[in-house]
């Protein structure tokens, strides 16, 4: 590279940082790798192109060499070297050779990956060291974890109840006879769990310090992702009033009283997450 | 010498690529017949239960189609359930997350006429989103290549199993969409949404008009002719003891595209007068929510054809406890005059033991189509039977013949409660599930993956190099009507 190019290159950089809102703060980028499914540096190779058949081609899609993958679902085949069709936000920040960081969610999986863009950081790769892939990934790997506190979070104040607790009994829930019954490949196949409270971290108190949890016990497609229940199984649970059923309430040692659902992927937690959730719930 | 050393670096580097990618190219395939894994290349490392598929190509111009399977959202839990799409006649499939529904759909079937005149679109969905309460979607989309959310038209809850077909005319599809009602009064539950002005309006119809077991079975399977004729069939659930259904197998039929004041009610059993001509009385159907004919659950396939230039001519076929201690087996019946009368008894070569998603379509010519899966020797095995003269002589083509007890099962239905067979000019179309192993032994017919597989050591890889465990995955094919 001869001095010109090498000082116009560094313009540009300049230039390319001066005029686009950088997500400098931690808790921003944080945000932005929460929203992203696919975090990537790359350089762009094509403006107004795609990179493989079937990526619809507009004015906003550019074709970009991935230079390192910083996070990706597993399922999703991308490694340095590919080239990824990326929707941009404005495209009018972007020219042939721009380097940057992209934080994007999937769009359309093929030949290729083509994805959206959420947002970027430019990288001066010209005039200026590039900073070593490893460091990038440590700090995505922290912002990550952050990220699931506050999946975690949301979770928590989903919840009318969390509780630590064990299950004593778990049985075939049957409905009565005056609940509508239907046959269907997707019926739960209700069944209940009998929850020995050991402590409550959100909600009111627990009369008789047991409660009853509603849960699917079929496997079929629609309750894969929900909990399934096992006697002496020892965890915190995030419970909701029963919406699912029907029947929102059951006796219990001669009382009626209001029973939980527990059906989202996540809402069964084992032992070991009760620091998190105890310092997440004080915030 | 540079240039040399490029050659051969370059020439490397394809080897290198070919032996461990092994994707996009055909292995062994049969002259005519296309067998092709729909995952794409940029999902190769994905191990999900892809089971369930379904098909819908446009009628106009066939290389545009859309398959389905329960394929989870690959990017996002909170994203959209996503569709398979092939604009090259099924050779390429890309995925795009273009439904209504949240992550994963838990039923989806579809149905692309063309009468509104989009090129890439008139896309018909019936959806099912699973939560805590199950809800259904009528949705379109008018440019499935342009990746926007479809549009919902209708929406309910408290129904099962949607089932697509539509016709194009004119500027106004009509929609039919056969489904398991549980909001309908009396238990006569087996249900058709019609619609004739493209989705935007849904008017449900019962079609049972006989006393129920307190609801009828979950397939509701409607079938439309090019003359506006329209069939459905549903299993009349008559007892039912929650384990095996004393059922009716029940046609309807509507000779002007269910639009007048008593749709479905041009055909009536000549033993009670009431609409619906029972094809078969009270069949024991067994009903098991749980791994029973191999790793699969049992208890609702059904299947309903009518020939597209011959609307008198009309196959229905279905599965219940057949004979001599089998638990499912299939069979198949014809009507030739519109649905009056039916083969007394099962056509040749279509009592089928120990099999289950029957799919039937009937091409232009006459030939009639036979898509289903059988559990034989401990292996799945998918046929495609094809006949010119009602099933007295058949060419019975083997797609897949894959492991039965691998992979694992992650949900039910393991393969799908249902797969699905169409004829488009010169070729049967359709889609099914298999055991993804890369093993030509597998695929007689031959097989296209677009995935990294390698076929020599049988292994699936993640396009990096990294193994890749076997699961189920989707397979489009094709294979020429018999002339």
């Amino acid at each position: 590279m001869n001095t010109s190019k090498f000082f116009l290159a560094g313009i540009l950089c300049v230039n390319l940082l001066g005029v686009v809102a950088l997500p400098q703060a931690t808790g921003n980028q944080a945000a932005l790798v929460k929203q992203s499914s696919i975090v990537f540096a790359g350089t762009v190779s094509q403006l107004g192109a795609t990179s493989f058949a079937g990526v619809p081609k507009s004015a906003q899609t550019v074709v970009v060499r991935v230079d390192s993958v910083l996070k990706k679902p597993s399922a999703v085949s991308l490694k340095k070297g590919d080239n990824v069709t990326v929707e941009l936000k404005d495209p009018s920040a972007f020219q042939q050779g721009t380097q940057a960081t992209f934080y994007t969610e999937g769009w359309i999986f093929g030949s290729g990956v083509a994805v959206k863009e959420l947002g970027h950081e430019f990288r001066c790769g010209t005039g200026e060291a590039a900073k070593p892939a490893g460091a990038d990934e440590k700090a995505y790997q922290q912002a990550q974890e952050r990220i699931s506190d506050q999946e975690l979070q949301d979770r928590l104040n989903a919840a009318d109840f969390v509780v630590i607790g064990r299950v004593t009994d778990v049985h075939r829930w049957n409905a009565p006879k005056s609940a509508a019954t239907r046959v269907s490949e997707h019926d739960p196949d209700w069944h209940e769990a009998v929850v020995e409270v050991q402590s409550v971290l959100k909600g009111g108190q627990v009369k008789g310090n047991k409660v009853v949890v509603r849960f699917p016990g079929r496997n079929d497609v629609a309750w894969v992702h929900s909990p399934k229940f096992e006697k002496n199984q020892q965890g915190i649970f995030c419970l909701n009033r029963d919406q699912a059923t029907g029947v929102p309430t059951e006796k219990v040692a001669g009382r009626q009283v209001a029973v939980y659902t527990c059906l989202g992927h996540g809402d069964s937690l084992p032992m070991s997450d009760a620091p998190r959730v105890r310092a997440l719930l004080k915030n | 010498m540079k240039a040399l050393a490029a050659f051969w670096l370059r020439f490397l580097t394809l080897a290198a690529f070919v032996m461990t990618a092994g994707f996009v190219f055909v292995r062994g395939q049969s002259p005519g017949i296309k067998v092709v894994d729909l995952i794409p290349a940029s999902l190769s490392g994905e191990t999900n239960q892809d089971s369930e598929p379904f098909l819908a190509v446009q009628a106009v111009n066939p290389q545009i189609m859309v398959a389905s399977a329960f394929t989870p959202n690959p990017f996002s839990a909170s994203g959209n359930a996503p569709v398979y799409i092939s604009e090259d006649g099924g050779n390429s499939w890309l995925l795009s997350a273009i439904t209504p529904v949240q992550r994963m759909t838990c039923d989806i079937t579809h149905a692309m006429p063309t009468g509104e005149n989009h090129p890439r679109g008139d896309l018909h969905a019936g959806t099912l989103a699973c939560a805590a309460s199950i809800t259904l979607d009528e949705s379109e989309s008018n440019d499935v290549s342009a990746s926007a959310i479809m549009n919902v038209q209708s929406t309910r809850t408290n129904v099962d199993q949607p089932f697509v077909r539509a016709l194009g005319i004119s500027n106004s599809d009509h929609i039919y969409v056969g489904l398991n009602d549980f909001n309908q009064l009396n238990g006569h539950t087996a249900t058709v949404d019609v619609s004739v002005d493209g989705g935007a309006t849904y008017k449900s119809v019962p079609i049972e008009a006989r006393k129920t077991a307190g609801q009828d079975g979950p397939s509701v399977r409607p079938a439309v002719a090019g003359d506006n004729t329209v069939y459905a069939a549903f299993f009349g659930w008559r007892k039912f003891n929650g384990t095996v259904a004393t059922s009716d197998v029940v046609v309807v039929r509507d000779d002007a595209g269910a639009i007048g004041p008593l749709p479905f009610q041009a055909l009536k059993d000549p033993s009670d007068k009431l609409p619906g001509r029972l094809v078969v009385k009270s069949v024991s159907i067994p009903w098991s929510n749980a791994p029973t004919l191999g790793q699969e659950r049992i208890g609702s396939t059904l299947s309903i054809a009518v020939d597209p230039n011959n609307s008198s001519t009309v196959y229905v076929g279905w599965a219940d406890h057949g004979s001599k201690g089998d638990i499912y087996t299939l069979h198949v019946r014809r009507s030739t005059d519109r649905g009056v009368t039916w083969s007394k008894s099962d056509l040749p070569h279509t009592t089928i033991r120990s099999a289950t998603n029957i799919a039937l379509a009937v091409a232009n010519n006459g030939a009639v189509g036979l898509l289903y899966q059988q559990l034989s020797g401990g292996r799945w095995v998918t046929h495609v039977v094809q006949s010119r003269d009602a099933f007295a002589t058949i060419q019975d083509v083997v797609l897949a013949n894959v492991p039965a007890n691998a992979p694992a099962e992650q949900f039910l239905p393991y393969l799908g409660d249902y797969d699905y067979l169409l004829a488009v000019g010169n070729e049967f179309r359709g889609v099914f599930c298999a055991n993804n192993t890369p093993d030509l032994a597998n695929f007689p017919q031959g097989v296209t993956y677009q995935r990294a597989a390698n076929f020599s050591t049988k292994t699936l890889t993640d396009g990096s190099g990294n193994p890749v465990a076997i699961s189920i995955d989707p397979f489009y094919f094709s294979v020429p009507v018999k002339p």
